[in-house]
């Protein structure tokens, strides 16, 4: 987490304010593999898959929620105390428990005010268009020395559609280089709303065949697939993005059918192939949600990069890491 | 020369490189007594001289008495030791603690040397002889009492100096090159041509100029042994290529640095026997080359004979002779100077006198030789401006990609005219170099004290929030300022801070003058003197005040924790009286012991404003605490009529230094480290290598013109393709834009370094920076290795 000392503590009725606001999960200043040069990714929080290996299942769920990091717990019990529906569970005074049907998030979050050591944390600041904007401009400089910009990620940004254009719309009247991470999955007059202000777009693939990715996401992909053609029709630049999740889409039938799918477009800049990383783990824990992947061990380098060979052999660039 | 250099294609290591690198890494340093041996002989027999002149016959006993050897396959000759990496004793320094510690030396955490019981005897019995007799135990004696019990307490340590020689400076290279010896001993001639002993003041400086003739006539003559030694192997040589390497380097060593150099080879042969005969002179580390492509490319240029590879071989053969020259310090030492460093600076790039871009081949090519060899000697630099070309900047960032922790970038935009503000000259302050790990100066005219100090700017703000009480030991140390509860606002803080301030720069000041005129006394250095303006013409050693300009440089260390304990105080304490000075007292005092003030100290730690996050609040109180510091100290004046500057840098004492600083208002537990440099606080730059950059940069780095560093730590992924390297220079150059003056960047995984914890045998050749220089990881005590490991890394 990395919250600029304004948004350490979570405000229950900053959402509720007069202006426009999203719900944001996290920053991440000086991202390089998200878009070209150096990069603020704006993390939003809220998406339509539910995707067992997702690195940040934080923003799955598009309300605040709180994140139980029980090594951080010094047993002082504030939150205890000060929790009108009594949700924490403790063991010896560490608590390691939280019973999230009763907690009144959006509303309340005193617990996470009175825990100084940052045990329990809330994913999630309700913040405006010009707050989001104030964080941004300040490696405004980093930006135009490399060509980076603006990120939207998530979560799937496109899952608060009205934030989402604002803030496009905002960052291009600042002659901020924007790009947007998406799975897709969102109709099409949504996606054209916003096209027109993102300079290029991180497209998710993670499945050729609807039946599988039904399964590995809870979502059917026709309408993913429609709308990266679309994407591609529309004249803007696009990477295709594989994450590359062990047992699930690492076939070869699945990379040539990707790759096979793209190799037509005529904006693709690339195929980004993301070897599947468990540094997500952790954040699931605090969740008080399985991790489904646990055993699951990464590729070896040597795997992904025959994987990649195979992509380019239809005559595409591919990446691997993006 | 005589075919063209392709500056984007280098050659890369030659198979002699490799085998004589190979050789020095196998090689275990040890302890080498016979300079200790000669100098004390000498000692003995000079003892009715004047000093200089005693001086200078030891050094020339040193030099026609050591063992001189020629390695295989070796082209560039000088040997330091009767072995390579093994280190010399100077006695006349300092030898009590070597004495106490002659038994641990093999046995320590870091930086081991291997001794002989038989060389411990040498050493026992000669060491009673320097009884009294050391610029150490004079430097004591001038010191006053408060003083030393401030540096008892660890507010500041002059340890360098105080037991060792100074060192720290870059000679007239270019000269000696150009002249050769023989124009330095006509110099030094002419000037005697006007003495009139019967001027006292002139009387003393015949006696030096002598001093200068024989300490000059006795570097020629120790090249000549080399020379004789080449002839000697040649005759049994039976492999053709190399018996005729063997007469051209006796030949070579026949000429230089005797005469003018002229052709590369000459003028590399000639630039090592100084940069080796300065360190044998006097053990002061930190000899810096400075700025070698400058002073080296006009030899390149003319040698018409050579190739690129045989250039570049040439170099790489240097940097692994840079390496062989080795120091044994005292164990207290070796926590704050870890990893045999010898901070032998070589700077390329920057602008020329007149303010031009200065890069050229050799530019690049010195860059190659730090990726060819991988080495941690010497420690490369860039200086970086305007119109540095993008070619250079590219190369300097593929060489940081190497993950050496090189080379560190500096900024003549804020360095000049920080230089400028210290009364150089424009074109003497665009010719500067860097010195040692981050200190601006330039060569062959100064004499900088760069390393004076460490002072422990933490410390006094623990005295000035405990009434001038040391929080560790209960001592009445500094002036009673007021109890932290006796406080009504955050002036107050800042006062107390103040006044501890100026009462222990004062006894930081009378500590460093009292090394510096011990200096003087017992260790002027006429051979070193001789090498740099304007000694000669004043008739005074460097250590007495010769040179044209003179600065004593002591470096704040502590600059983030004083930044965030006194943002805690400010923000927790006075504006949202979250916490009472009562209960902060308390916790300070008992180390944040119970679950209480374990609370409390979480909340200083995560719920106030952090340096290093670019947050204004934070950032501007960092920047007023070193300010603080920065002011009190250029005040003062030292004994060579030059002035104190301050820097921000901690070598790695900011380990050492944590040990006697308590419980601190940041969150800090009692005794460990501090922040690194300018760096922010390890562990709490949680916004990302760009929000350390802006904060870094609000600092005032110009007012702290002996140097300051900022260390930025990144995973290997972040350099791997051009992107990164594009990004890399972005970094550094909003960084430079912003007012930053230096940055380095340091590629290895935290994964790597555990690794390497654990297994130390598999990565005996691992080079990391841990401050302003680069070590081996292996040989670091274990405490240092821990405080780079917990910098927060930085991933791409």
């Amino acid at each position: 987490m990395s919250w600029t000392h304004e948004y350490l503590l979570y405000d229950p009725d900053a959402g509720n304010r007069p202006e426009l606001t999203g719900l944001v999960s996290d920053f991440q200043r000086f991202s390089i593999h998200d878009g070209p040069g150096i990069r603020t990714i704006v993390f939003l929080k809220g998406c339509p898959l539910h995707c067992a290996w997702c690195a940040n299942p934080e923003s799955i769920s598009p309300r605040p929620e709180i994140m139980l990091i029980s090594h951080n717990c010094i047993g002082c019990g504030k939150c205890i105390d000060v929790c009108p529906a009594k949700c924490f569970g403790a063991s010896d005074r560490i608590v390691c428990a939280i019973d999230r049907d009763s907690c009144l998030l959006p509303e309340c979050g005193k617990c996470q005010r009175v825990c100084y050591a940052n045990a329990v944390n809330i994913s999630g600041r309700y913040l405006t268009v010009e707050e989001v904007m104030e964080v941004v401009m300040r490696d405004r400089e980093f930006y135009d020395r490399t060509g980076g910009g603006i990120t939207f990620s998530g979560g799937e940004p496109f899952a608060q559609p009205v934030f989402l254009l604002e803030l496009a719309r905002t960052a291009k009247v600042l002659k901020l280089h924007t790009a947007v991470e998406t799975c897709g999955y969102v109709s099409w007059n949504i996606f054209n709303s916003v096209l027109e202000y993102l300079d290029i777009v991180l497209f998710d693939l993670k499945h050729m065949d609807p039946a599988m990715h039904l399964q590995g996401t809870g979502v059917d992909n026709q309408m993913i697939l429609e709308n990266a053609k679309r994407v591609d029709a529309s004249g803007k630049p696009i990477r295709i993005r594989l994450p590359l999740i062990p047992g699930f889409n690492d076939s070869e039938e699945n990379i040539r059918a990707t790759a096979g799918f793209i190799a037509s477009f005529s904006n693709l800049e690339a195929l980004d192939i993301l070897p599947y990383h468990r540094m997500g783990e952790p954040k699931w824990g605090q969740l008080h949600q399985d991790y489904k992947l646990h055993d699951v061990a990464p590729h070896g380098k040597d795997r992904v990069l025959e994987l990649a060979d195979i992509a380019r052999s239809f005559g595409i660039e591919v990446t691997v890491g993006g | 020369m005589a075919t063209k250099i392709d500056v984007t294609n280098l050659p890369g290591p030659t198979p002699r490189m490799e085998a004589i690198k190979k050789r020095f890494i196998n090689t275990t340093p040890e302890i080498c007594v016979e300079r200790a041996q000669l100098i004390t002989e000498s000692y003995k027999e000079t003892e009715d001289l004047p000093t200089h002149l005693r001086r200078a016959k030891a050094f020339e006993k040193i030099l026609n008495g050591m063992t001189v050897f020629i390695a295989d396959d070796e082209l560039i000759v000088g040997n330091q030791c009767t072995k390579p990496r093994s280190a010399p004793v100077y006695p006349e320094f300092s030898c009590k603690w070597l004495e106490a510690e002659l038994d641990r030396l093999e046995k320590r955490a870091g930086d081991v040397f291997l001794i002989s019981e038989e060389k411990k005897k040498i050493l026992r019995d000669l060491f009673p002889y320097w009884d009294k007799k050391t610029s150490n135990e004079l430097a004591t004696s001038l010191m006053t009492d408060d003083a030393l019990a401030a540096q008892g307490a660890g507010v500041f340590t002059v340890g360098n100096y105080y037991f060792n020689g100074v060192g720290h400076i870059s000679v007239d290279y270019a000269k000696v090159l150009a002249q050769g010896l023989n124009g330095i001993i006509a110099e030094a001639k002419a000037e005697l041509a006007k003495v009139d002993p019967t001027n006292p003041d002139d009387l003393k400086k015949m006696h030096f100029l002598h001093a200068v003739i024989i300490s000059n006539e006795a570097v020629i003559a120790f090249a000549r042994r080399f020379a004789a030694e080449a002839d000697k192997l040649a005759a049994s040589e039976k492999n053709g290529q190399r018996k005729a390497e063997l007469q051209e380097i006796s030949r070579i060593c026949q000429k230089v640095p005797a005469q003018p150099a002229s052709s590369f080879w000459e003028a590399v042969q000639s630039f090592w026997f100084i940069q080796l005969v300065l360190q044998l002179e006097s053990n002061g580390h930190s000899i810096s080359p400075m700025r070698f492509d400058q002073y080296m490319y006009p030899y390149l240029q003319m040698d018409k004979g050579i190739t690129a590879e045989k250039a570049q071989e040439l170099l790489d053969l240097l940097y692994i002779k840079f390496s062989e020259i080795n120091k044994v310090r005292d164990e207290g030492s070796t926590k704050a100077f870890g990893g045999y460093p010898m901070f032998q600076n070589l700077i390329v790039g920057g602008v020329d006198s007149e303010g031009e871009d200065a890069t050229n081949d050799l530019s690049f090519m010195c860059l190659q030789a730090t990726a060819n060899a991988k080495l941690y000697q010497p420690s490369i630099s860039i200086r970086v401006h305007s119109n540095t070309p993008a070619d250079l900047y590219r190369k300097a960032a593929e060489v940081s990609r190497v993950g050496l922790g090189m080379p560190a970038y500096y900024n003549d935009r804020f360095i000049i005219p920080a230089l400028l503000s210290r009364g150089l000259t424009r074109e003497d302050a665009r010719d500067y170099g860097i010195i040692g790990c981050v200190e601006p100066q330039v060569a062959g005219k100064t004499e900088g004290w760069h390393d004076a100090a460490f002072f422990n700017m933490s410390k006094v703000l623990e005295l000035a929030l405990n009434d001038g009480v040391d929080a560790l030991t209960g001592k009445q140390l500094g002036p009673k300022t007021g109890a932290l509860d006796t406080f009504t606002s955050f002036d107050d803080v800042m006062k107390a801070y103040k006044t501890q301030m100026e009462y222990f720069v004062k006894l930081l000041v009378i500590s460093d003058n009292a090394v510096d005129i011990a200096h003087g006394q017992r260790t002027p250095l006429p051979f070193l003197s001789s090498l740099v303006d304007d000694c000669m013409v004043k008739g005074k050693s460097l250590q007495e005040g010769g040179a044209h300009y003179n600065f004593t440089g002591p470096q704040g260390v502590g600059v983030g924790n004083v930044g965030d304990s006194l943002t805690a105080l400010k923000k927790l304490v006075f504006e949202d009286k979250a916490i009472t000075l009562a209960e902060l007292k308390k916790g300070l005092a008992t180390n944040f012991e119970g679950v209480d003030m374990e609370s409390m100290r979480q909340m200083l730690l995560n719920r106030a404003p952090k340096y290093g996050n670019d947050n204004e609040y934070a950032d501007t109180i960092a920047h007023e605490g070193a300010l603080i510091y920065c002011r009190e100290v250029e005040k003062y004046s030292n004994p060579r009529g030059g002035r104190f500057q301050p820097g921000l840098y901690p070598v790695s004492a900011n380990v050492p230094l944590g040990t006697v600083v308590g419980a601190s208002a940041d969150g800090r537990k009692s005794g460990t480290p501090l922040a690194d440099g300018v760096s922010p606080v390890s562990g709490v730059d949680q916004s990302g290598p760009t929000a350390s950059v802006r904060s870094v940069a609000r600092l005032d780095h110009v007012i702290a013109s002996n140097g300051t560093l900022l260390n930025m730590k990144f995973h290997p992924n972040a350099l791997k393709d051009d992107r990164g390297i594009q990004n890399l220079v972005g970094v550094t150059e909003t960084f430079f834009n912003g007012g930053g003056t230096h940055i380095q960047y340091n590629v290895i995984a935290r994964d790597t370094l555990l690794d390497a914890q654990q297994h130390p045998d598999n990565y005996q050749g691992m080079v990391v920076r841990v401050a302003g220089y680069s070590a081996f990881f292996t040989a670091l005590d274990k405490a240092i290795q821990n405080d780079i490991i917990a910098r927060t890394e930085q991933m791409f």
